[in-house]
């Protein structure tokens, strides 16, 4: 590969990275607001773990990607195993609408969710945001799920049943094994976009549930501050553990 | 091959189209209702049958904060266009070795929250903030460069955010692409020019749309990037809904900006298929 | 699998939250940390803290989260009025809160709550000008007219609140920032027209960090967050218009859903401690209502005309008042004037 080329992925790379570094740099930076560096320190990252709302926030979080990713990837592997599995009529338009649900920019469903939710007299808070989160995220585990069945041998499916096996049987055993890559990246897309969702979330969230992204933005309008530098560290690294882990579970999987 | 499901398929066909259906399809259609209602004083809607929020929408003032969004969302697209294509081309020439490294450092700022990362932005274009440092420094400006608050620094962080999103679906499509397809092409003669646009550009088609639709569709919503690096009139669909919902509580008339938006989708996933369709016929006449 | 979904809910019902709590929802760097943790500490109840930035996003919060639990508001006079209209507010019992008899009585019993049975005022403050004076030059602003001068292209901030930007149109125009006529409204939007060019940012949630940042070099501000600015910078100064400034009071006042109203009145006993006024007043630079908060306070603070403004200071300015439903005709021109290019 010739070096125009070899410059050219590099430029565009340390445009993506750069901007990330230079804030996880600062994060170390003994001084509240000069740009000169003045020292190492860890005490912005102290600082951090000392702000209870922020903790709180973070935990919250946590509980609602946790528990919105599993309940997506479950509904979703299973519905997707359906989809592909069984004709029932509809299913024309459920592909449309997981189709939509995919390509709708987020706020479009952060203010349709929350009409439904007003009018439902669902309480904004921790099952609002349940809610919200598995909307967003199933529509991604089916399509991923999906994607891998398509290269399916229907025909082991058939093997089983004449040895008769039951349908459940035939989902755990015969099927599930082998789309668990796919089922498995599905989860952990479905908890990074729960944990990052900033629109849909600032307007389904109640008021005794803070989670992170929604404090950190209230934060940020604040003015630029290290420990907001600290956090957006953490975060990011947390980023590289997930994207590594998932890289690895699937190649896992796959040999 | 047909296949009647038992309880498990039963339920689990319940399951998925329940879901979809209630908090996928409904809400959507609460918003068009809405769209036709009326604002409340004390409460958030009433209940009265109006087209007077869509006929709100077309006072010129309005049409102006949507152009000003397109515009934005336009250039964003474009540049972000321009500087994935031939991102996503030399990717895919990479010898297989780095190809899986590679990816992954693409994918990295993908799944790192788009917050953070505009964040990031904000600290580096402050008026004194790390960019101002470095060109003042550098001797390269005398006074500051004031592009925070400004279009200019929304752009940015439009592309910022949204390239990775703009790489992937090119990417995908140019892996799937057959290189042999360019090698016949340049023996039988056609220049470099004709090989990009008659041969590359049809079969990738489907991957600039994706890529686009992608792009532009969340560009328009996305108001913390307007919010943070935006001044008072550089501002997207989003923060208008937004604030029609959360600050001036006139519901109906932010539902008719989101119907706007998912009409828009809806055209673009239409263009998506044609440019589908356009690219399976390539695919049959070239094979 | 199980051993998970215990910890969750332990983890859930920790986070949760037990009874020992407290809602407060509050402007924008509008009560110090200090003055939160020493209430914790002295009250065993933990406070959950969360801000906003205009009184209409606070009401449009409180009205679509209808089960919303916010335990303590701190609205501007006029949405006193609007909230206790329309029921949204819990009596305060006046026999839970002993410190009451600290506040300065010229500021209690007002038309907009005459016997103060929903609100107990909290601080008070002033919405004026703020300039660099390192980058304009001393004494370079002196009236809300300036701000329209065209040398200062896209450089100017207003707050982010109609009444606030229209009251001062209204006051460049020789009218009340209070008023109510239709006509005078529209001549205040058609003046504000040919400010909109010179508006770089909207800002009610921090402006003394876009002054500090220097991306606006002069425009409105209230009163305190030049007070913080100054701690970092004395270039930062305020001025008390020509036309007069303006002036307002934020109450704190319990919604009817609350769920700890016997903590919230113990919060608003403990703001109306002596000591928790002076401190307050001293580390945000607002105006305390509380009398014997007043008295506290150091000499050079008491002094100082940011927070407290001399009668020079006061000629021509005006106390916010509830308009009632003349605030339909500002809210239709205001989102012109924020939709216009």
């Amino acid at each position: 590969m010739n070096f125009f080329k070899r410059l050219y992925l590099f430029s565009v790379f340390s445009f993506l990275y750069l901007p990330i570094f230079i804030l996880i740099l600062y994060s170390f930076n003994n001084s509240k607001y000069s740009l000169n560096w003045s020292g190492f320190t860890l005490k912005w990252y102290d600082k951090l773990m000392e702000n209870e709302e922020l903790l709180d926030a973070a935990i919250h979080s946590i509980m609602v990607a946790t528990s919105s990713s599993l309940i997506a990837t479950l509904l979703g592997s299973i519905g997707a195993v359906a989809f592909f599995r069984y004709t029932f009529s509809g299913k024309k338009l459920l592909n449309a609408i997981v189709f939509i649900l995919i390509m709708s920019p987020e706020i479009v469903m952060g203010i349709a969710l929350l009409i439904l939710f007003v009018l439902l007299n669902i309480q904004l808070g921790f099952t609002s945001l349940l809610i919200a989160h598995i909307s967003f995220s199933l529509p991604f585990v089916l399509v991923t799920v999906m994607s891998r069945l398509s290269g399916f041998d229907k025909n082991i499916i058939e093997a089983a049943r004449d040895l008769g096996a039951g349908e459940m049987d035939i989902f755990t055993r015969v099927i599930l094994p082998n789309i668990l890559p796919a089922v498995i990246a599905g989860f952990l897309l479905s908890f990074t976009l729960s944990l990052d969702d900033v629109i849909i979330s600032f307007f389904v969230s109640g008021t005794d549930f803070e989670i992170l992204p929604i404090k950190i933005f209230s934060m940020v309008r604040l003015g630029v501050s290290p420990e907001i530098n600290a956090l957006s560290a953490i975060m990011f690294t947390f980023t590289i553990v997930v994207v590594a882990l998932s890289q690895f579970l699937i190649r896992e999987r796959i040999q | 091959m047909k296949t009647k499901a038992g309880w498990f398929g039963k339920l689990s066909i319940f399951g998925i189209s329940s879901w979809l259906v209630l908090f996928g399809l409904l809400p959507f259609l609460l918003v068009f209702i809405a769209s036709f209602l009326t604002r409340g004083d004390e409460e958030l809607i009433l209940y009265t049958f109006s087209t007077e929020s869509y006929l709100k929408i077309f006072d010129p003032l309005y049409l102006d904060v949507f152009l000003i969004s397109f515009k934005l969302s336009a250039i964003s697209t474009l540049l972000c266009l321009v500087i994935a294509f031939p991102f996503a081309y030399f990717l895919s020439q990479v010898s297989r070795k780095y190809t899986s490294l590679l990816l992954v450092l693409t994918i990295i700022p993908f799944w790192t929250s788009s917050l953070v990362r505009t964040y990031a932005l904000v600290v580096i274009l402050k008026t004194k903030g790390v960019m101002n440092a470095v060109l003042i420094g550098m001797g390269i400006v005398n006074e500051p460069i004031e592009i925070i608050y400004t279009d200019v620094a929304v752009i940015i962080g439009m592309v910022y955010t949204l390239l990775p999103f703009m790489i992937l679906p090119l990417y995908a499509s140019f892996e799937k692409f057959d290189k042999r397809l360019i090698e016949a092409a340049l023996d039988l003669g056609a220049d470099r020019q004709t090989v990009m646009v008659r041969i590359i550009i049809p079969l990738v088609l489907p991957g600039i749309i994706a890529g686009i639709s992608l792009v532009f569709l969340p560009s328009l919503g996305m108001f913390f990037i307007s919010d943070l690096l935006g001044g008072a009139n550089d501002l997207v669909i989003g923060n208008f809904i937004k604030n029609q919902f959360l600050t001036f509580r006139d519901w109906p008339f932010g539902s008719v900006a989101s119907v706007i938006l998912t009409f828009l989708m809806l055209l673009l996933i239409w263009v998506y298929s044609l440019a589908d369709k356009i690219n399976k016929k390539k695919n049959d006449e070239l094979f | 699998m199980k051993k998970i979904l215990s910890g969750l809910l332990l983890l859930g019902s920790v986070a949760f939250g037990a009874d020992n709590v407290l809602y407060v929802y509050n402007w924008s760097e509008y009560l110090p940390q200090k003055v939160i943790k020493q209430f914790e500490k002295e009250s065993g109840i933990k406070v959950k803290y969360s801000t906003y930035d205009s009184n209409e996003a606070m009401y449009a919060k409180i009205k679509t989260d209808k089960k919303s639990s916010y335990d303590i508001i701190v609205p501007s006079t006029y949405f006193v009025s609007k909230m206790s209209k329309e029921g949204l507010l819990a009596p305060i019992d006046k026999s839970k809160i002993p410190n009451f008899k600290n506040l300065d009585q010229t500021l209690l019993y007002k038309p907009f709550d005459p016997k103060n049975d929903y609100s107990v005022p909290y601080l008070w403050g002033s919405t004026g000008i703020s300039y660099n004076s390192a980058l304009l030059g001393k004494g370079a602003v002196t009236s809300w007219a300036d701000l329209w001068n065209p040398k200062y292209k896209k450089s100017v901030l207003l707050t982010d609140d109609l009444r606030e930007v229209f009251g001062m149109s209204l006051k460049v125009l020789g009218y009340s920032a209070n008023d109510t006529d239709p006509k005078h409204i529209e001549q205040a939007y058609q003046k504000l027209l040919a400010l909109k060019p010179n508006v770089k940012v909207f800002n009610s949630e921090s402006p003394k960090q876009v002054y500090l940042s220097e991306e606006v070099k002069l425009g409105m501000n209230f009163n305190g967050e030049n007070y913080m600015a100054n701690q970092e910078s004395p270039d930062l100064k305020y001025v008390y218009p020509k036309e007069g400034i303006m002036l307002w009071v934020d109450s704190l006042v319990i919604p009817k859903n609350a769920k700890h109203i016997d903590g919230a009145h113990k919060f608003i006993n403990f703001l109306l401690k002596p000591e928790i006024g002076k401190i307050i007043s001293e580390e945000i630079g607002y105006a305390s209502p509380n009398a014997a908060s007043v008295k506290l306070l150091p000499k050079a603070i008491q002094s100082n005309r940011i927070i407290y403004p001399n009668a020079q200071d006061l000629k021509n300015s005006e106390f916010q008042t509830d308009i009632g439903s003349a605030v339909k005709v500002y809210e239709k021109y205001w989102e012109r004037f924020k939709a216009l290019k």
